[in-house]
């Protein structure tokens, strides 16, 4: 029970309020402003990046050269551009900023009852970074837009005459932000939980951001030097990967892979996290096995810094290193699966509501099933050795990371979104934009698992005939998913400025510290700090007495 | 259930497609299984009219979360076993058949194959089905990927590096071969087709070639073009290198103690980069002057095919000069047998042809003009210092910098004074 009284007035001065003028803005180190200034920075590039994930689809929905300007080749190099922007932005400046940027910066000191995080300044200086970081990015694009795909392998990024400069000098700017704020998550999880939140009784959320940031610290320097390594190379031709100059290509892939594995991890650890606090407030019931999801947690993000190398089974390293990358591999299947078995029994003998956040997070978990059992196909050498490079992979990790980490983020935002705006949305309109989202997500990436199954290589600008009919139809879907995203964004940017329903500091009954203070929450979250007494997901105790009506 | 991978055109191919099988299998299974269970809560226990009913207080259970970190366990160890034994089974060439060996070249953005009857072909390549097929792949630039689907295989084809694969094909017929590794503007048209034929219609196409000398025999001709042949011998005896006799397929050990396997990527570093891992007994430094910027990349792959056609029964050792027999010597034949043991006569003959260096004859008193335009005699100092700092004077003509390596700390005053006096003899 906590000891801090839910008062809060309405009428009360809140953090959006309290001061208006735009300098207040650009110089906040409010932690909740900073997240609303991550949040609509990176949907900006969630729209550039989904933009052209469109015109690659729609290059793509019938075989030979049909949509993009130029001749064959030209078109075929706008396509290559289109590919590596899209994977570029989606990755660097969208998903992986994502979730912890936004939510997390919102929420993190909310959940462990802190006024703000432990270094405001910082984490004001890591969103400049990352400001910096982008419009590097964005320069690139104009200047002459790279076509090396995200991964920049090497020896093709040294000698392609596009901008790698601009955009590598970009992704390891951005990379001083993402290791700035997760310093500064950690910091803030050590240092600033209130009287009573003890480890055991942070939300799972709050581990996710932990778990999350621990990675963001160790493994960004790698990617950092590395992208540094291939610049020094372009520029003043110091032979690291390039083996015309001494250098060994496969290096590259070694040093771009133990970043941009763990990587993956960054984007998907805090949408778990989400999921978990999700289910227990719609299903009235304590998270099942919270020891073990948080335990689970921590063992991705370990096991996540041993498997790179299971990018490269048919990269010509040896066979043995690939017996171990895929053995290992499997390490990280068995804690992913007990999360899975701990979402869906939290649900059992629950009092079940069909909010818009719990269709998200259902949708989470199957789209997430989905992603896993295609992810054991990779990790199993004999199989992978077909699937490598192909559709299958494209198909499983958007699977990953748009079925799990961008699910995870627009759940988010709608199961947090009174607490932020101190408004509502629309409930019906979001529901058709969440069917919307499931249904075209799924027609366009279920028929790429079967093209990748009948061998249709990724990257590719024109294929042949055999594979025309699959393509079509991922093309439509993907119409269908942009249509999904459009209107769930729409509705939650119009509500947030038109809507006249007011949010009440607790829509849900949740028990987080963040719904115990008024929507949207004071400057200083807390007048007081409050003292924690009890687990996170305290439900279905009938002494307790929160599990009343909705 | 799922069953969309193309015709099995190998003989692993099934094996491939049965591992692949069973995951689809335990992944529908399990998907069902818990997205069904997952449904059936949401409707059995949902939320009546709004109203929030009582709910247990369950934290969790032991004897779940063991059952369910066990089972994925064991399924993991299953699938992964399954997937290593496969892939043992596609990386390893059966024993006791003689591989057909083509050789890959990757370039932006077509694909090239060499047979070791010297027949070279792009786009189109013949296979005889049911023999082994080995693919020796590299790439004149980027990386890219040598796919076959009907095949099940996949490798990379990197620059800078020799990688393999292989398989048996099982059926006649056009296969189509992909580039998987993105490689520029049109790597999407990067594609070849594999036709498997029967042996005696590939033997009738294999005979039909367009050149003479086979790739083994241009790889001969480098090997005396670059003076291989002054340190490496054919028929089993040292010279100063070990001999070339049965070397391809080796396993031995380094000078550091490491074991080495002597295959395509172990002779290339071994040519371009000789001093990087010394075999034991020669070494380390090795005399033998680096080859890195004087050999390209497709000649180093027909030295390679040369020497794997270096192969039979080895004659005895011959019997070792010793030290005491040595010193009976007088100082010229000394020399000279520096000069043979230090591998000079690689580079540089007796006979007044030059090899890559100055030849020896009449060499002693010679006078001329180095590289920066200085003259120079060759006397006693003169011929040292070349012999100790091979840099410091370069005589005009002659590569600068010298590819001869520094002699430095491995002949001593009264070495250098033999080698000299059998330089005399040579006037």
């Amino acid at each position: 029970m906590k000891t801090e009284a839910v008062t809060s007035h309405s009428s009360e001065l809140n953090y959006l309020n309290c001061d208006k003028s735009v300098w207040s803005w650009v110089t906040t180190v409010d932690h909740k402003r900073i997240g609303l200034m991550y949040l609509f920075t990176i949907s900006i590039f969630f729209f550039i990046g989904g933009l052209a994930a469109l015109l690659m689809r729609t290059e793509l929905a019938m075989p030979g050269h049909t949509f993009l300007p130029g001749d064959y080749n030209a078109a075929a190099n706008t396509y290559n551009q289109l590919f590596t922007v899209h994977g570029v932005i989606m990755i660097f400046l969208f998903i992986v900023p994502g979730i912890p940027a936004t939510m997390g910066n919102f929420l993190l000191p909310l959940m462990i009852g802190a006024k703000d995080v432990i270094f405001p300044k910082l984490n004001l200086l890591s969103f400049y970074i990352y400001m910096v970081g982008a419009a590097m990015a964005l320069m690139g694009l104009f200047i002459k837009p790279i076509d090396t795909g995200w991964t920049m392998y090497a020896p093709y990024s040294i000698r392609t005459p596009s901008a790698v400069i601009w955009m590598t000098g970009a992704a390891f700017v951005l990379g001083f932000s993402s290791i700035l704020t997760g310093l500064n998550f950690v910091a803030t999880i050590h240092k600033l939980r209130a009287p009573g939140m003890t480890w055991l009784r942070l939300p799972v959320f709050v581990w996710a951001l932990y778990a999350t940031a621990l990675i963001q610290v160790l493994a960004t320097p790698v990617v950092g030097m590395t992208l540094l390594l291939l610049i020094f190379e372009r520029v003043f031709g110091v032979g690291v990967f390039d083996p015309t100059m001494g250098g060994d290509p496969i290096l590259y892939q070694h040093f771009f892979w133990f970043y941009s594995h763990p990587v993956v991890y960054i984007m998907v650890l805090p949408a778990f996290g989400v999921v978990g606090e999700i289910i227990p407030v719609f299903s009235r019931k304590p998270l099942f096995g919270y020891k073990a999801i948080v335990v689970s947690s921590l063992a991705i993000a370990g096991a996540g810094f041993v498997v790179w190398a299971h990018h490269m089974f048919t990269s010509g390293i040896s066979d043995f290193s690939a017996k171990v990358f895929s053995v290992v591999t499997f390490l990280v299947a068995i804690p992913t699966a007990v999360k899975v078995f701990n979402w869906v029994s939290t649900m059992y003998k629950g009092s079940i509501s069909f909010s818009t956040p719990m269709l998200y997070a259902m949708a989470f978990v199957f789209l997430f099933m989905i992603a896993g059992t295609t992810g054991i196909y990779l990790a199993t050498l004999a199989v992978d050795v077909y699937y490598h490079d192909t559709y299958f992979v494209v198909a499983h990790f958007h699977y990953t990371i748009q079925g799990g980490a961008v699910i995870g983020l627009i759940a988010a935002l709608h199961y947090w979104f009174p607490k932020m705006t101190g408004k509502l949305y629309n409930v019906p309109i979001a529901n058709v934009a969440w069917f919307l989202i499931m249904f075209g997500f799924n027609l366009t990436f279920l028929p790429q698992f079967v093209l990748g199954m009948q061998g249709m290589p990724r990257r590719y600008f024109d294929y042949i005939p055999e594979f025309a009919g699959l393509h079509m139809v991922s093309t439509i879907g993907s119409y269908i998913n942009a249509l999904g995203y459009s209107l769930a964004l729409f509705n939650l940017l119009y509500s947030a400025v038109y809507s006249r329903s007011k949010a009440p500091a607790n829509p849900y009954n949740a028990l987080g510290l963040e719904w115990q203070i008024a929507s949207p929450p004071p400057h200083d979250n807390f007048h007081e700090i409050p003292v924690v007494t009890h687990e996170p997901y305290a439900y279905g105790k009938p002494a307790h007495g929160h599990g009343g009506a909705a | 259930m799922f069953r969309y991978l193309p015709e099995q055109g190998s003989d692993y191919a099934g094996t491939v497609d049965n591992i692949n099988n069973l995951v689809t299998d335990l992944s529908v299974f399990f998907t069902v299984a818990i997205v069904g269970t997952m449904i059936f809560f949401a409707i059995r226990y949902r939320r009546r009219d709004g109203v929030d009913h009582e709910t247990p207080h369950i934290e969790g259970s032991t004897f779940l979360e063991v059952i369910w970190t066990v089972v994925p366990t064991l399924i993991c160890v299953l699938v992964a076993g399954a997937g290593y034994f496969g892939f043992e089974k596609m990386r390893t060439l059966p024993v006791g058949e003689e591989p057909v060996e083509i050789n890959v070249y990757g370039q932006q953005w077509a694909w090239s194959f060499e047979y070791p009857n010297g027949k070279k072909t792009s786009g189109d390549f013949y296979v005889p089905v049911g023999k082994p097929i080995r693919l020796i792949m590299t790439s004149r630039d980027v990386t890219h990927s040598f796919f076959v689907p009907g095949m099940r295989s996949k490798m990379d084809v990197v620059p800078g590096k020799y990688t393999s694969s292989w398989f048996r094909p099982i059926k006649t017929g056009p296969q189509v071969v992909f580039c998987t590794e993105y490689c520029g503007t049109s790597h999407s048209n990067m594609m070849a087709t594999m036709r498997v034929v029967s042996e005696a219609e590939y033997e009738k196409w294999l005979a039909d070639k367009g050149r003479t000398q086979t790739p083994a025999e241009e790889g001969k001709i480098l090997y005396t073009q670059n003076a291989c042949n002054s340190c490496h011998s054919l028929d089993g005896s040292r010279i100063v290198g070990p001999s070339f006799l049965n070397l391809y397929g080796r396993d031995g050990v380094f000078a550091d103690g490491a074991a080495y396997h002597a295959d395509e990527n172990y002779i290339r570093e071994s040519i371009l980069y000789p001093n990087n891992r010394v075999v034991q007994g020669y070494g380390p430094p090795s005399p033998m002057p680096a080859y890195e910027g004087r050999l390209k990349d497709d000649d180093i792959s027909k030295i390679i095919s040369f020497i794997k056609t270096v192969k039979g029964e080895a004659p005895k050792p011959a019997p070792v000069q010793s030290e005491k027999s040595k010193a009976d010597l007088t100082p010229d034949a000394r020399g000279k047998l520096i000069y043979q043991q230090k591998a000079c006569i690689g580079c540089h003959s007796l006979d007044g042809t030059q090899v890559v260096g100055p030849s020896f004859k009449g060499i002693y008193g010679k006078k001329g003009e180095l590289s920066d335009g200085t003259p120079y005699a060759a006397d006693d100092a003169y011929i040292k210092e070349s012999i100790l700092n091979p840099q410091a004077k370069v005589v005009k003509g002659y590569p600068v910098p010298s590819p001869m390596p520094p002699y430095q700390g491995q002949l001593s005053d009264a070495d250098l004074n033999d080698v000299i006096a059998f330089l005399k003899t040579l006037s």
